[in-house]
């Protein structure tokens, strides 16, 4: 008699066993890297830890982080920054990567030449292009405070740093600058996916560039709008070289989203509990935004 | 018959190894040493002679020497010590060992000084190693301030040394000015950081306070901040930055680089400001003096330390390392390597002055300090420092920033640093 192969993967019924086989390694790789380290941290954030220890005994469960973190006025204002800087950094990232996608997509003289401009930044390391902007907006003999005064515009050297809202505003650049080329790259893809029969039609139709844009470009692009939007976010909401090496959260916490405000307990202050708090409550929001983002992109395609 | 063979030899092979085993001498050990200051010019030279002699008393065993920058230098001491994988020798920075020793990670040295016969009478800033009862680390720094100038600057607006806070503010508003014509002032009187770190911010601040007459606590370690001479330690500190005195918004870094290169007129610093000095453009230009506040602003810099948890082997190699490093001989060869007074009293510092001109200012400053128990970490606070030190620069800021009355400031710092405690 015959003996059956334990696992025949010929057979027609098992042949998709072989993609999970050869997935399964870095499934688990990949859980064990993530999940593991999140159930720590999950796990820390329901005791009173100030400097953790691996393998030392489990404190008391108690949900004293959790009541500290919604009764501290700081922590809500951390999170008006955050949303903040997500609104205003999403939105000009996804303006001006669409525009300058839309720019790049058409044929010009020096295309090749444009698109590797417009491409340029996400090249750049993020704390070099922060260490530059750092210095276009030194307080005391930084580039922008000199065109400021030559354009009228200031009277003496602007304190970039030692102002809330300018701070606020030289971080959103400084992010703006760095995360736009990633949104144009997407937009010039998902544009270059659009069949042109579309828009012959609408040309032979008599619609206008602007209609066209409007019903037939956006449209095309909400599926790749949609997922570079939740990326955006994710990456608004995640970034710290930028605030670290620009502001350190600062000045009087007016760049002090919720990344830095977990380092900051949690190196700064060693109160490892209370940081881990903030980093599941930060995670939470992150699932949140990304789950309804990703259901309204994935409905507005045609 | 070559089942028999394989038996044999196996049975050989074990024996052999068993016999080499019990033959071998104890393993040799490589001590973790992680420090921020490897590359540092001076200093960096200390610690390499250090290592040096340990490795030639012990040529079985070698030292693996890592430099971690400073900036993240709290993130990864915590990180190797929370993994359970803490360096063997520890170096930590006098306002963040604390946490450690807090939380028992950092051996009692009592008994090692008691058998090593290592006598602590007298060492600088040793007082502050002092935890629970225990002596938990060995001072290796503790330094005075001083003043270094720009003698040209000076000279130029006919402004003699400041030798006193006064006569400081007068030059250093005669000393800011736009030299180009431009509209911009490009020279300062002085410089401090005032972005970044908490902990350099008070640094920063700490001269004009001091000569105020001010304190964050007295010595039992209660919050002495509300008082008159906060008051006008504040407004000093808030005349200086709001007048645009020094530049704004730059690191230490920034401001020691703008000092050495001719930018800045004066600035109050410790011993290594020299060596950057002598890498500046203006480094001709620049003269060293007595700090013109009274007392001159001292502090801990740098300890070291013991794991609790690391084996009896292991903390015999490392006492023997912590032994050279405060032995009279190279707590002598640090005043001259690293151009630092060495907190030892036994140090020989002649070969020091003999070739570093301004070394009897440093011994002055630092024994002023001394005297005057001053210190960057306030007394009862120094589990919260962290914290605390960021509560005051945030304050500091505010107040300059949205032009506050000092005198409510203090009021605000002192009920915040009380609930800290």
């Amino acid at each position: 008699m015959r003996k059956r192969k334990l696992i025949d993967l010929a057979r027609p019924s098992r042949q998709h066993w072989l993609g999970y086989i050869l997935l399964a390694p870095a499934v688990i790789l990949v859980a064990a890297i993530i999940a593991y380290p999140l159930l720590i941290s999950i796990d820390i954030s329901f005791q009173d830890v100030k400097l953790p220890r691996m393998g030392a005994a489990r404190k008391p469960f108690t949900l004293e982080n959790y009541q500290d973190l919604f009764s501290s006025p700081e922590f809500w204002h951390t999170c008006w920054v955050t949303l903040k800087l997500v609104v205003v950094v999403t939105t000009a990232c996804l303006a001006v990567g669409l525009a300058t996608a839309l720019l790049v997509n058409n044929r010009f003289r020096g295309r090749r030449i444009a698109r590797l401009a417009v491409a340029l930044p996400w090249a750049v390391p993020e704390v070099i292009a922060t260490v530059i902007f750092a210095w276009i907006f030194d307080s005391s003999f930084g580039l922008m405070g000199w065109l400021f005064i030559k354009l009228g515009l200031a009277n003496q050297m602007v304190a970039w740093f030692s102002d809330t809202t300018a701070a606020f505003w030289v971080v959103a650049t400084t992010m703006v600058w760095k995360g736009y080329p990633f949104v144009s790259i997407m937009c010039l893809a998902g544009l270059q996916s659009i069949p042109e029969d579309f828009y012959n039609a609408a040309k032979v139709d008599g619609a206008s560039a602007l209609q066209r844009l409007r019903w037939i470009t956006i449209p095309s692009l909400m599926p790749v709008l949609g997922v570079t939007m939740v990326l955006v976010v994710l990456w608004v909401f995640r970034d710290f070289s930028i605030i670290k090496v620009l502001t350190d959260g600062g000045p009087l916490k007016a760049t002090q989203t919720l990344s830095i405000m977990t380092y900051n307990e949690a190196f700064g202050f060693f109160k490892f509990g209370y940081a881990s708090a903030v980093g599941v409550i930060t995670l939470l929001l992150c699932v949140i935004a990304s789950m309804a983002m990703l259901g309204r992109g994935s409905k507005a395609m045609y | 018959m070559k089942a028999r063979f394989l038996k044999a030899a196996a049975a050989l092979a074990v024996g052999a190894m068993l016999a080499t085993t019990a033959l071998t001498p104890a393993l040799a050990e490589t001590l973790k040493f992680v420090s921020w200051q490897k590359d540092e010019k001076g200093v960096g030279d200390w610690w390499a002679s250090v290592i040096a002699e340990f490795e030639k008393r012990h040529p079985e065993h070698k030292i693996e020497w890592t430099k971690v920058e400073r900036a993240a230098y709290a993130d990864t001491m915590t990180t190797l010590f929370a993994g359970g994988n803490p360096p063997d020798i520890v170096h930590l920075a006098s306002f963040e060992f604390h946490s450690f020793a807090d939380n028992g990670w950092l051996e009692d040295l009592t008994p090692w000084t008691e058998k090593s016969g290592l006598n602590l009478d007298g060492w600088s800033g040793q007082k502050a190693c002092n935890w629970d009862g225990q002596v938990v680390c060995i001072m290796m720094l503790y330094y005075g301030a001083i003043f270094a100038y720009n003698e040209e600057m000076l000279a130029s607006e006919g402004v003699a040394v400041p030798t006193n806070w006064d006569e400081f503010l007068a030059a250093a508003r005669k000393l800011t000015k736009d030299t180009n014509g431009d509209g911009i002032p490009d020279q300062f009187g002085t410089g401090h950081e005032t972005k970044g770190g908490a902990g350099q911010y008070l640094a920063e601040m700490a001269s004009y306070l001091l000569d105020a007459g001010a304190s964050y606590t007295n010595a039992e370690g209660e919050v002495t901040i509300d008082t008159p001479e906060m008051v006008e330690g504040l407004q000093r500190w808030k005349t200086v930055i709001s007048e645009n005195l020094s530049p704004r918004d730059l690191s230490a870094g920034d401001i020691r680089k703008l000092f050495a290169d001719g930018r800045i007129a004066m600035r109050v610093d410790g011993p290594w400001l020299y060596s950057i000095m002598e890498q500046g453009a203006a480094k001709d230009k620049l003269k060293l003096a007595k700090v013109p506040f009274d007392p001159p602003l001292g502090g801990s810099s740098n300890v070291l330390a013991m794991p609790s948890e690391i084996d009896e082997e292991k903390k015999e190699l490392v006492w023997e390392f912590i032994s050279i490093a405060t032995s009279d001989e190279f707590q002598s060869s640090f005043a001259k390597l690293a151009a630092s007074t060495p907190p030892s009293p036994r140090a020989d510092v002649s070969a020091a002055k003999a070739e570093i001109p301004h070394f009897d200012l440093l011994v002055e400053a630092q024994q002023a300090a001394n005297k005057a128990g001053v210190d960057r970490i306030p007394v009862g606070l120094e589990i919260p420092f962290n914290e605390f030190s960021k509560m005051i620069q945030e304050e500091a800021q505010r107040m300059i920033i949205e032009d506050l009355d000092p005198a409510e400031v203090a009021k605000r710092m002192h009920e915040k640093a009380v609930a800290l405690q």
